[in-house]
């Protein structure tokens, strides 16, 4: 005991005794007191720390449950149900909605799911139908506010709401308050959750808290789904168009392909092959290239979508037509519902007509056409890829025929097609065993029908089936490269054989050789440089080699055009300008390129007689001709009458059949041989005697035509 | 059982009879009397307390027990007043025990074993209550409800209709509105 309690010592001993006791008395007391107090509030402490706690396990387990459903549950529908159905337990709300944004519409607004969770189901009813039925702008109603504000937004009363268009319903199913929270992605409002609840519902910051990581978990979910969404589409679509790819479009054929299979319903494959449009790639470059291919999927978009109105409205069974685009200036369609061929090839014909009109493309107006291959089930394929092959083979037959065509696929294109791998098989051993030969055709001059020189044309001597005509090689060999080589060894020889009659006769010194240039050989980068070669190895002087290039090749790439040409001449050649009047040349172009000779299309010629028009056009060539200081050829001078008129229009020269047929080396050298300068050419023509009628001329004609095959030259297309 | 079982105890029994009679129902029961609100202690040494009790305050347990429960209601709402609150009368408070007030026992006290009641309305209004607990603190309830009618200041009657006391499986008990 310390010595500040020891009791006084002159008090009486039980006085003292007594008095420590009740000091010490009180003073435990007060202990005591402290004691319990410090131990309440301990416990206070500790029941505030227990609640705390439980209430954040609680939200942590909320939390955890809602996002191990985000990342397995397959669709979004279960997610947001069930991490709805946690909230509405969770919080005590007895309503809750979910709403989703639907990115196609515009504006984006939201739509209900159709998502609920329902303390008493059949309270709500008609809130329910309210709900579902009532279309949520930005900024309309409860949803909208969140959309635009992208912040919870709480009502105390929606009865009494100026803005809450479900004001009537939620008074009949007793709704007072109410809650919204955002579903967001980044800055996005994605959905949007809202909850009623029959008494007001005071703003919680822990709920706040809570629902906002919600709305980032649930977020995740949408986002992802995007993604997911964003792959599987663009895995099989095309990215320029949006179209369906080739991978869609088999998977689709496959399926209808089986459809029709088990039932009746017939389908149809359009194989759809822009013309030219590599002209229209090179020429105006790729971006342009580009939009038109965006500009002819439109439109061919818009030809299905009329098909299938009109189809729908007579059919029982809803079909769907797709178009896909399988890349470059290819396009397919899948005809589902179609009972015969004839309804495809309408389709057809329809896009044929829809891409008459023009395109304007950087403010070119542009054209284009289709060659289109149609194949239909009505032709019971044992597979769809057979379907795909063979609508693509009568697209080529549509193209071969001339382009801006429908063809629907019979069985004598696959033996087309057999026969034409064989034959490139052929070409390409041709060069290297001298199958090919050249034929030359006089060009006379009209003032005095001298010969002044010939034109090479080449021939192909195919084992086993004699002379193939140009017509059927000529356009393999562009496409395969083939003429690059082939059109050089033709250079060569006949500026060789050409040199060899300068030499050998000298009334032949000043003979001329013109020469096809074709469109493939144009582009090459050493063309000029090639030419040059030949005429140093060859000795010829160029000056009496005329190369002859179409209105295509000049079109392409008119500056590229101007600088070859040029290039050309500087080698001292001359140059052509070949079927003049059948192409696009523009004047102003025709101006610029160092062009020496005009030669007018045969079609031109041979209309003059019955056609004043052709005559005038003609007459209008040769005074274009004559201002650009050119000399003119007149192609296909058959009759007498023309080219007595063509001498006296004031045209130079003329080359055709009046005056010979291309014949070979031999019966050239022979003539010149064996005549005493430029006698006149149908001595050439051994056989034919003079005055020949023209019935029997043209019969000639014929049958040389069906020998040599027309068109006598390089195709004028790329 | 939770402490703060044992710390209403002593309050009550401090209350009406004293610091010392608590002192002395702790020697009597051999107990060292040291319970805090949030700990857990045997239930044996409450029902040495209520033996203890019951021969210091001549009643028989059951009668301690509903004395106790009685007397221990209003502490509870003055403790947890918003439990009281939310009702304005004495049966929707009962109702509101196992889906409201017990919850939040076990929140705070986890651990705690509260019993669960089973209810069922009788046609006239009456309510029959089912208590199923080994502790057998049938007659800590009925002070408890006699307690609750007490703070919203309604007359009510409780019956034993059965007891595990009585053998049987569970207890039953009737409260109506007089």
């Amino acid at each position: 005991m310390p010595a500040s309690h020891l009791p006084d010592v002159t008090a009486p001993k039980s006085e003292l005794a007594a008095d420590a006791c009740a000091q010490e008395l009180t003073r435990l007391r007060r202990r005591l007191d402290r004691e319990r107090s410090s131990r309440l509030e301990a416990e206070t402490i500790a029941e505030n720390g227990l609640r705390e706690l439980y209430a954040k396990q609680q939200e942590l387990q909320l939390l955890e449950q809602i996002a191990t459903a985000a990342n397995q549950t397959i669709s979004i529908r279960d997610v947001f149900q069930y991490a709805l159905t946690q909230v509405c337990e969770f919080m005590g709300w007895p309503v809750g909605h979910v709403y989703l944004l639907d990115r196609t519409s515009h504006p984006q607004r939201l739509r209900s799911m159709a998502i609920w969770h329902e303390a008493h189901p059949e309270r709500n009813a008609e809130f329910r139908l309210a709900t579902e039925a009532t279309e949520f702008a930005p900024d309309i109603g409860l949803p909208g506010r969140v959309q635009t504000t992208a912040r919870p937004v709480w009502l105390n009363d929606v009865v009494d709401d100026a803005n809450f268009p479900r004001m009537r319903s939620a008074r009949q199913c007793g709704l007072k308050a109410a809650c919204a929270f955002p579903v967001l992605t980044g800055q996005e409002v994605v959905a949007v959750l809202e909850f009623f609840a029959e008494k007001a519902l005071e703003p919680d910051q822990r709920q706040m808290r809570l629902m906002a990581q919600i709305g980032v978990q649930l977020g995740r979910v949408i986002e992802r789904r995007y993604s997911e969404d964003q792959l599987i589409h663009d895995a099989s679509h095309d990215p320029l168009t949006g179209l369906p790819n080739r991978a869609l479009f088999r998977d689709r054929l496959n399926q209808v392909f089986a459809r029709s299979k088990r039932g009746k319903a017939g389908f149809a494959v359009l194989f759809i092959d822009l013309d030219r449009f590599k002209l229209v790639n090179d020429s105006l470059g790729h971006l342009a290239g580009d939009t038109l291919i965006v500009e002819v999927a439109a439109r061919l978009q818009a030809c299905l979508r009329r098909e299938d109105t009109m189809v729908r409205a007579s059919s029982a069974v809803e079909g769907e037509n797709t178009l896909a685009r399988l890349g470059g200036d290819e396009f397919t369609i899948l005809l589902t519902d179609i009972r015969d061929p004839t309804d495809a090839i309408r389709v057809a014909d329809r896009i044929q007509e829809a891409l008459l009109q023009s395109f304007t493309i950087e403010g070119q107006e542009i054209y284009t056409s289709a060659s289109i291959g149609v194949a239909t089930s009505a032709a019971n394929y044992r597979s769809a890829d057979d379907v795909l092959r063979d609508a693509d083979l009568a697209m080529y037959r549509a193209k071969a025929m001339g382009k801006a065509r429908s063809e629907l696929y019979d069985q004598t294109m696959h033996l087309v097609a057999l026969k034409r791998l064989q034959l490139e098989t052929d070409l390409r051993q041709a060069l290297q065993n001298s199958e090919f030969v050249l034929q030359y055709q006089p060009i006379m001059s009209l003032k005095d029908q001298k010969l002044t020189g010939f034109e090479a044309l080449v021939r192909w001597r195919r084992p086993g089936c004699g002379l193939v005509p140009p017509g059927d090689f000529i356009p393999v060999a562009e496409e395969t490269g083939l003429i690059v080589p082939l059109g050089l060894w033709v250079l060569r020889e006949a500026c060789r054989t050409t040199r060899r009659w300068q030499q050998e006769f000298p009334q032949a010194s000043h003979l001329t050789i013109s020469i096809n240039l074709s469109a493939r050989q144009f582009t090459q980068p050493d063309l000029v440089e090639q030419v040059r070669r030949v005429i140093e190895e060859v000795g010829i002087d160029p000056r009496t080699v005329r190369l002859e290039v179409t209105e295509s090749v000049t079109m392409g790439n008119a500056e590229r055009a101007i600088r070859v040409l040029s290039q050309l001449k500087q080698l001292g050649v001359r140059l052509s300008l070949d079927d003049f009047g059948t192409g696009y040349s523009s004047l102003s172009y025709l101006q610029r390129f160092p062009l020496d000779v005009l030669k007018i299309d045969r079609s031109f010629i041979s209309a003059m007689s019955h056609s004043p028009e052709s005559l005038q056009i003609v007459n209008t060539i040769l005074n274009l001709a004559r201002n650009l200081g050119m000399d003119v050829v007149a192609e296909g001078t058959e009759r007498e009458a023309e080219v007595t008129q063509l001498k006296a229009m004031g045209c130079d020269f003329g080359q055709g059949y009046f005056f010979s047929k291309p014949v070979d080396a031999t019966a050239v050298t022979s003539l010149l041989r064996h005549s005493d300068g430029f006698a006149p050419a149908r001595q050439l023509n051994g056989e034919r005697p003079e005055g020949h009628s023209l019935e029997s001329l043209s019969e000639l004609e014929a049958r040389d035509a069906a020998v040599e095959g027309l068109p006598e030259r390089f195709p004028t297309s790329v | 059982m939770k402490g703060v079982v044992f710390n209403l105890l002593e309050e009550v029994v401090t209350r009406h009879h004293g610091e010392a009679v608590w002192d002395t129902l702790l020697d009597e029961a051999g107990l060292a009397g040291s319970y805090t609100s949030l700990g857990s202690y045997p239930d044996g040494e409450m029902q040495q307390l209520v033996l203890a009790a019951s021969s210091a305050l001549s009643l028989k347990p059951a009668a301690v027990l509903r004395w106790f429960g009685r007397e221990a209601m209003p502490l509870l709402a003055g403790r947890y007043p918003a439990f009281f609150d939310a009702h304005q009368s004495v049966m929707p408070f009962i109702l509101s025990v196992n889906g409201i007030i017990h919850p939040e026992v076990r929140k705070l006290y986890s651990g705690a074993h509260c019993p669960n009641f089973s209810f069922e309305e009788t046609p006239d209004g009456a309510l029959l209550m089912g208590y199923d607990s080994p502790r057998r603190l049938c007659g800590l309830a009925h002070g408890f409800i006699e307690g609750a009618a007490n703070h919203y200041d309604q007359a009510i009657e409780v019956a034993h209709l059965q007891c595990m006391h009585q053998g049987d499986p569970r207890c039953l008990l009737r409260i109506s509105l007089t």
